[in-house]
């Protein structure tokens, strides 16, 4: 019999994936804070994005390359770098979505051994991959070219040719992160069984994300202080961009398209890249479809570790410790969100008080260094804290195993407590060390601040604990890994924030008022001592208590988390 | 309904005489509790422990006792577990028998502490397991129907982990793990990564950790499903062992051949109500063509 495309069955396939993200959204799954949460994050981004782009047109356009200016040359570099970016990005979630598709998602397994044929599974695998990726390629393009067209007053041509783009990125972007895909499920599947290579590769790559942001937020800092940035802009830098712009294909010849420059050039160039791309797309996501389907490369590597032994007796605490760091540890999504994130949160202060130091010294004219780093500080814990939002939830099925042996309830939280205190300690010392280290505040007020951040951590771990306790939701997954943490991750997300909020930013705005309104603010500032420590001590202890509230009749009692 | 007190059995369709012993049956007392103390007065079959040396009910300590459990799993859900009494004593294999949704596995986390109960009594080795907790649950090990067991360990570490908890000496947890190595044969893919076990090798591990502390009583849920026909034969024989040293098993399945070869008594449990508790044992001895199966499906259909 034929291999033929039957589309009817290919409707029922995406028709189940549908109903499959459509359970996210029904009720008693539907995380509302978590939805509202990532919308505003959205549109706030989006705010930023377009404000600050559409500024950065602006100054932009107006750069002079041998004393002359040359806007419409100048709005094809920043469209032919800015689509670059968008197709490298693209590339990427490219790359994870057809991972996602053809090596990681249960459905294949389950399709080898039906009456679907393989190129119906193609067709309906190429359309959900295409989908996610028209998603990416709407938001981009449509932010970029909106901005720019509004800040250049573009006609109807370049609005027509945005959408038309929109719809042909995304076939180019599959096709490279097809060719990338064997390759990065290779190196995927090599980490997979190498934690400490996997954490420093993961980290390494985050800490360079977090380098690029600071590299961002320099420049929406000048932008901000009106320093000119067309310094930096100087004739060597200019004639590498435009040296550079001639070989980003096909960004170029995008930007030559939607500009109405060389367009039969552009066209054809456009033209012959998307059809090889197509071509190449379809080859490629073919071939792995057909070896996945084949070999079934799925599953953990066979990795040997080294042979182990029995070891000498311990305490059930001791164990319990080391349980929960092989468990995390071993996780990748787990990994990254406690110990990566742990230690690139100094990082991120670092970057944050670098520009906000000096933002307010010349806005405001006001040294509040100690309030800024305090106010950095909790939030970045409160952001980083979050891990310790599915200390209950993430245990799974062995959360009932571990309530079967004969261990007190309490040493059970003790351990998770204390585990994610130890990894937020050592993020806090780092934090603290950074910031006496750069000189923003003296190594006293650094100490204090680190205290401040302990305390909080802690506040923050507790409530967390006993809240997703309260509300655990076990995941079926194999491994226990949360795919969907209900609205609880998103609740402690939210409560930290204003947390981190109403203590470090109460005292930094009241800092800021009344060096405005008093000359002598210095003479206040034990104030921000005195209000900081109090806070963050009564929310210690209330979390505290919520957490031992009723704890052990909870324990003993506790028959949720939907597996039972 | 008719009851053999010689065999313990009950027979759904007032049969007179009963197909194990041949002796005549006799009407069942109207609750469970009747019929139990019936048992103990006498009238009932006397324990036979499989290698131990023969003694009177009154010398082996009873290890499990469970009476008047009642388990629901939230108000408004109907009883999953219906006054379900019985008990264990040393030496003592017990099954637990059902349908898929019985109430078997629901019976076994209760007795594990994994879940909490309505109404009713549990004691583990002299420790109830609601008011004593750590004691009742230090004296058992336990395999549940989802072999649950941390994955992203590897066999090793698991086994360590479990004999920290269970304070197994470093001597005696080399000694056991070698004895449980004969049994189980993991070899060296005890020292891989739990998550790249299959269903059987989990099952394995699974098992090995919760007998690390050679507990006094060993509760499987569903244990031979998913092990290959050696491993099976390798845990029956060591299951044998194992109460013939004088410890307690309790587990449940559905595979009656299995049920029928190893147990000293079969527990029966129906839409959660226990509508039996029998001496296949005892059974087998007075009549060796005695159908359990015809028995079991039996009373299955009374509704």
């Amino acid at each position: 019999m034929r291999d033929k495309i039957d589309f009817s069955l290919v409707g029922a396939l995406l028709r189940k994936q549908r109903q499959e993200r459509r359970y996210v959204f029904s009720k008693g799954h539907f995380d509302v804070l978590g939805f509202l949460l990532q919308i505003a994050l959205i549109a706030t981004f989006a705010a930023f994005f377009v404000v600050f782009f559409g500024r950065f047109i602006d100054i932009y356009l107006t750069i002079k390359t041998h004393s002359l200016p040359d806007a419409p040359q100048r709005l094809y570099e920043l469209l032919t770098i800015a689509y670059m970016l968008i197709i490298v990005f693209m590339t990427v979630s490219g790359m994870t979505a057809i991972t996602r598709e053809m090596f990681l998602a249960d459905d294949l397994k389950l399709f080898s051994a039906m009456p679907v044929g393989a190129k119906t599974l193609f067709v309906a695998k190429l359309i959900s991959i295409y989908r996610s990726q028209f998603v990416y390629s709407f938001v981009a393009l449509l932010a970029v070219n909106l901005t720019a067209a509004i800040a250049t007053g573009q006609g109807a041509w370049f609005y027509c040719m945005t959408v038309l783009m929109i719809f042909l990125l995304p076939v180019i972007t599959i096709a490279f992160a097809s060719i990338l895909a064997l390759p990065f499920y290779a190196i995927r599947r090599f980490l997979q069984s190498r934690f400490v290579l996997m954490f420093i590769v993961v980290t390494l790559l985050t800490a360079g994300a977090f380098v690029l942001y600071s590299f961002v937020l320099g420049a929406v800092k000048d932008l901000l202080l009106g320093d000119d940035i067309r310094y930096f802009f100087n004739e060597g830098v200019m004639n590498g961009i435009r040296t550079a712009c001639q070989y980003f294909f096909p960004a170029n010849w995008i930007a030559s398209f939607v500009l109405k420059h060389e367009l039969v050039w552009s066209i054809t160039g456009i033209v012959l890249v998307t059809a090889a791309c197509a071509v190449v797309a379809m080859l490629i996501i073919r071939s792995i479809l057909t070896r996945v389907l084949q070999a079934r490369i799925s599953g953990d590597e066979n990795f040997m570790y080294p042979e182990q032994d029995v070891t000498p007796l311990g305490s059930s605490f001791t164990a319990l410790l080391r349980k929960e760091f092989v468990q995390i540890f071993r996780t990748p999504s787990y990994m990254f969100s406690y110990f990566s994130i742990a230690v690139l949160m100094p990082l991120m202060v670092y970057f944050c008080i670098d520009v906000g130091s000096s933002l307010v010294k010349t806005l405001v004219g006001v040294n509040v260094d100690l309030e800024l780093a305090l106010f950095l500080t909790l939030l970045f814990s409160a952001l980083t804290n979050v891990f310790c939002a599915t200390n209950i939830s993430r245990e799974g099925p062995m959360f009932y195993s571990v309530k079967a042996l004969p261990v007190s309830c309490e040493r059970v939280f003790l351990s998770k407590i204390f585990f994610c205190m130890i990894v937020s300690i050592i993020s806090q010392v780092i934090s603290a060390v950074v910031l006496g280290a750069t000189g923003y505040v003296s190594w006293g007020v650094a100490a204090f601040i680190f205290a401040i951040g302990t305390v909080f951590s802690f506040a923050q771990i507790c409530f967390a604990t006993r809240y997703d306790f309260n509300h655990a939701r076990f995941s079926s997954e194999e491994d226990g890994e949360i795919k969907e943490s209900g609205s609880t991750v998103s609740t402690i997300i939210v409560l930290g924030m204003l947390f981190a909020f109403l203590i470090g930013g109460v005292v930094l705005i009241a800092r800021i008022l009344l060096a405005l309104r008093l000359d002598e603010a210095a003479s206040f500032g034990y104030l921000t001592y005195i209000i900081v420590s109090v806070i963050t001590v009564v929310v210690a202890v209330l979390s505290f208590v919520y957490l031992i509230a009723n704890i052990k009749k909870k324990y003993y009692e506790f028959s949720g988390g939907g597996l039972m | 309904m008719t009851y053999c007190y010689r065999c313990n059995m009950s027979f759904a369709d007032d049969t007179p005489r009963c197909p194990g012993c041949g002796a005549e049956t006799q009407p069942l007392p109207p609750t469970y509790m009747e019929h139990s103390n019936a048992i103990s007065e006498g009238r009932g079959n006397a324990l036979q422990g499989r290698g131990m040396p023969v003694r009177g009910k009154a010398e082996r300590k009873e290890v499990v006792r469970v009476r008047g459990l009642y388990k629901k799993y939230s108000k408004k859900a109907d009883w999953a577990v219906t006054n379900v009494t019985f008990s264990c004593r040393e030496g003592e294999i017990v099954g637990l028998l059902g349908h898929n949704g019985a109430g078997k596995s629901t019976t076994l986390k209760c007795l594990e502490g994994m879940l909490p109960y309505e109404k009713g009594e549990i004691v583990i080795d002299g420790h109830d397991i609601k008011r004593e907790p750590l004691a009742a649950k230090a004296s058992m090990g336990f395999v549940t129907d989802n072999h649950a067991v941390f994955i992203k360990m590897t066999g090793m570490q698991y086994i360590n982990f479990m004999a920290d908890v269970y304070k197994v000496p470093t001597e005696l947890r080399v000694k056991r793990l070698k004895a449980l190595e004969q049994v189980f044969q993991l070899g060296d893919a005890i020292n891989n990564l739990v998550s790249s076990y299959s269903h059987g090798m989990r099952q394995k591990v699974c098992m090995m950790g919760s007998l690390i502390h050679h507990p006094k009583l060993w509760i499987l849920d569903e244990p031979m499903t998913g092990l290959d026909p050696r491993t099976m034969k390798a845990v029956q024989d060591f299951m044998h062992k194992y109460a013939a040293a004088g410890n307690t098993i309790i587990f449940s399945s559905h595979a009656l051949n299995t049920v029928a070869k190893l147990c000293d008594r079969v527990v029966l449990i129906r839409k959660g109500q226990q509508i039996n508790d029998i001496n296949v044992k005892r059974i087998f001895a007075l009549n060796p063509n005695f159908d359990f199966e015809e028995y079991f499906l039996k009373n299955e259909r009374q509704d």
